[in-house]
């Protein structure tokens, strides 16, 4: 039995010359039969002929045969395809791998990267960066981040200046300074503002927020946290961070390319490493809070006690927010500072009430 | 250039884009396809692409290329598209070997001397975006080539020649008299990278040339040219002969906290002259955007009726102002479907859970007397939206935007002259093993 299909506007390309060949198609016992002008016929096995995909409208298709990678038929009898009982299937793909060689090179060049390259690098060069490059550095990100912390960006949060409270905290950084004199490395400021936090940038900027002096229950747990920070700055911590997310960040830019516009992944994937990155840093300057603490005759344990008084009223974050977050889990650095205390010792009060009145005061 | 012999041709003489016209043979660009069926297709492709964390975006890209292929059918007869995602994925993956370690490196290297010879950052930052700038001419060529070498016409095969370095040199010297001219000499760098382009492209064994003069394109810099002429104007008017603000230039500084104070009021400060002039600034500013798509696009369709090959010319009657409004318009109905669609989402599922939790930013950034679980849960929803947002942001810029463009295009084009045609045969297979990684991994694939 042999089936005619309407030959009309239908084409045949040879994949030689852009020319359509006018046609007549048929179908007989199971060779589909192209009829050309002069007189050939060529004959495609119906089981072999493959429709393009995604092929827009309901004007023509357009076919091959599964063997011959340029011939193509256009044809607008639609009727001619339920015929084709394989038109759908695909090629296999060829070259896999190639493609899972290049991906396996893909994940470790970028891994290599970030997990071991660009650490590396950023610490070595955090050494040898002079002291006024990273003093410039972290002058301007102070600048950047007092902007971004008001509500209107038009009036940096500003620095809290009161005569007596700045003297005491300069005393403070004297106190915890027994081995080596931090007054040179490191200048602290008191940020007017609300949250209960505290950094340190690069070129040794400490930063207290007055909203961490508020909610403080006494003013070791001030100095803890001055203590910490300081560990921070000696370590230069800040400066090597900057450093790596410096490279790592386009790095990561490349993976994510345009999909879901790539900031925000980009941004999470960041927090994510830096975060890796830091839950060592963090513990480091834990360390050397703990011994400067001690050797100033104040009690290592008020970092336990500040991150106690913070746990009650905000939660801990273990489990899997933690890890987008830089701090290790509170609870083991909390046990960290209690093993810390040494029993035996006679710890006394950072500072006098008085100097403590005046430091809760140093942003009126 | 127009009148020197091209290499490797058997004619004596350049094709002439202004070859005497035979309506006989003529062709018209036909495009089939509906813009629903774009939709779901857009739709399908892009939910994959999220599905899948991002890896489908290769598919997608191929699929979504494929159906606007077939819908521009010259005489009748589709283009296609033989890209295959799976080289694209090759591509990105190369892509990312090759600059991640350049990147990674140059931008810590480039950051470390930043800091510690010029004592700031955006040193580096600049430089670090000034290293990738030929890298990013080059794969936008690279991106070209490979799309051209894998779309076919009545079985033969379109090309792009090599030079991709050539074309990023090409491209940064214009860009760097372009920039010196203060803009005057843009209509040159217009043509000319347009010129190296058509001139490399083959369709078979025939070779495009562009012709015309870079001149002819200021004809399209008209409207910008007034519109800019008018803001200056403008500007002198307002600022200088007669000032909105008293003592404006003496108290400069004042002037944001005067906008600021009277957005609050709701009405002009009362010491200003006839403010209603600063209308005008917006107003400038839409005919500015309105000035750079015509002359985008008008430019465009100058240098098409402008390139041929032997026996083949091509017209495009593009229109300036219909590209124009189908980017306004495609543009706002995106952003309303968008907003609907979006509080839709919101409001069936308030009415469906009664939950109100997750909307609570203080609660889901984790703050709140949550437990684990539900935190996850929310950020999980909540990126979940972040993705659909962008997810339907795309496939309303392709049903709205990418699609009437296309349609436009191809209707207002013409192919007068076809009488070269059988004169063309096929052309080899360019392999091209890493398609367009680079374009991918530099982002600059968002156009089709």
């Amino acid at each position: 039995m042999s089936l005619g299909f309407d030959g009309m506007g239908s084409a045949f390309f040879e994949g030689d010359r852009p020319v359509a060949e006018e046609i007549s198609l048929h179908i007989a016992s199971g060779i589909l039969q192209i009829g050309l002008d002069d007189g050939r016929i060529l004959r495609w096995p119906v089981a072999e002929v493959r429709q393009m995909p995604d092929t827009a409208g309901k004007k023509g298709a357009v076919l091959r045969l599964r063997s011959d990678p340029l011939a193509r038929l256009f044809v607008t009898d639609l009727s001619v395809l339920t015929h084709l009982p394989n038109r759908h299937r695909r090629t296999p793909p060829k070259g896999r791998v190639r493609l899972a060689a290049w991906a396996v090179a893909a994940v470790a060049a970028v891994g290599l990267q970030i997990g071991y390259l660009i650490p590396l690098l950023a610490d070595n060069m955090a050494l040898y960066i002079p002291p006024a490059g990273e003093r410039a550095l972290g002058e301007a990100t102070f600048g950047h981040i007092r902007e971004a912390l008001d509500d209107t960006g038009l009036n940096p949060v500003p620095v809290c200046t009161s005569q007596a409270g700045v003297a005491v905290l300069d005393r403070l950084v004297t106190q915890l300074g027994t081995d080596r004199d931090f007054r040179q490395e490191v200048s602290v400021f008191v940020l007017d503002h609300e949250m209960v936090n505290a950094f340190a940038l690069p070129g040794g900027f400490v930063v207290l927020f007055r909203g961490l002096i508020d909610a403080a229950e006494g003013p070791d747990e001030v100095a803890a946290v001055l203590a910490h920070e300081i560990g921070h700055v000696v370590s230069r911590d800040p400066t090597r961070h900057a450093l790596r997310s410096a490279g790592s960040i386009g790095v990561l830019g490349l993976l994510f390319g345009d999909f879901a516009g790539g900031a925000a992944v980009l941004f999470l994937t960041e927090r994510l490493i830096s975060a890796q990155y830091s839950q060592g840093a963090e513990a480091g300057a834990d360390t050397f809070a703990h011994q400067v603490l001690d050797k100033a005759g104040i009690s290592p344990g008020a970092l336990g006690d500040m991150f106690e008084n913070f746990r009650r009223k905000h939660g801990d974050r273990d489990g899997v927010s933690a890890h987008f977050l830089s701090h290790p889990a509170l609870g083991e650095r909390i046990a960290a500072a209690q093993a810390a205390v040494d029993v035996d010792a006679a710890y006394h009060p950072a500072m006098s009430e008085a100097d403590w009145a005046s430091l809760r005061g140093i942003c009126d | 250039m127009s009148d020197t012999l091209i290499p490797d041709s058997p004619w004596s003489a350049a094709p002439q884009a202004t070859a005497v016209r035979s309506a006989r043979d003529g062709m018209q660009v036909e495009f089939v396809g509906k813009r629903g069926a774009l939709f779901w297709l857009a739709l399908k492709t892009g939910f994959f692409t999220i599905l899948t964390l991002g890896f489908y975006r290769f598919w997608m890209k191929t699929r979504l290329r494929r159906w606007y292929w077939s819908a521009i059918r010259p005489g009748g007869h589709p283009l296609e598209y033989m890209g295959d995602p799976l080289e694209k994925l090759l591509g990105f993956f190369i892509a990312v070997v090759v600059l991640t370690f350049y990147i990674g490196i140059v931008n810590l290297l480039l950051m470390f001397v930043s800091f510690s010879v010029f004592n700031s950052s955006w040193l580096g930052y600049v430089a670090s975006f000034a290293g990738v700038i030929p890298i990013w001419f080059y794969a936008r060529y690279r991106a070209r080539r490979y799309v051209l070498a894998r779309t076919r016409w009545r079985g033969v095969r379109f090309g792009l020649e090599k030079g991709a370095w050539g074309y990023a040199a090409r491209a940064l010297l214009y860009w760097a008299i372009t920039i010196l001219s203060l803009g005057t000499l843009w209509p040159r760098m217009t043509f000319l990278l347009e010129k190296y382009r058509t001139d490399r492209t083959f369709f078979g064994s025939a070779r495009l040339v562009q012709g015309g003069r870079w001149q002819m394109l200021y004809r399209a810099a008209v409207p910008f040219i007034m519109v800019l002429l008018g803001g200056v104007a403008l500007g002198l008017w307002i600022a200088v002969i007669d000032p909105v603000a008293p003592n404006m230039w003496a108290r400069l500084e004042t002037l944001p906290e005067q906008v600021v104070t009277a957005m609050g009021l709701g009405r002009w400060p009362t010491a200003w002259q006839t403010p209603e002039r600063l209308w005008g600034i917006p107003l400038v500013l839409s005919g500015l955007i309105y000035g750079a798509v015509h002359y985008r696009w008008v430019a465009k369709r100058i240098m098409a009726n402008h390139k041929a090959a032997y026996g083949i010319t091509i017209a495009s009657r593009l229109q300036g102002p219909r590209v124009a409004m189908i980017y306004v318009l495609g543009t706002f109905i995106s952003y309303m479907v968008l907003i609907l669609g979006i509080g839709l989402i919101v409001f069936l599922s308030l009415i469906m859970y009664g939950q109100t939790d997750w909307l609570d930013p203080g609660k889901a950034s984790g703050f709140s007397a949550f437990g684990d679980l539900p935190r996850w849960l929310s950020f999980t929803v909540l990126g979940v939206i972040y993705l659909s947002v962008f997810l339907m942001w795309g496939v309303l810029h392709n049903t709205f935007v990418t699609f009437p463009i296309m349609r436009h295009m191809a209707r207002t084009t013409t192919l007068p002259l076809t009488a070269g045609l059988p004169a063309i045969s096929q052309r080899d297979r360019d392999a091209f093993a890493e398609a367009e990684g680079f374009a991918e991994a530099l982002d600059l694939g968002a156009a089709i």
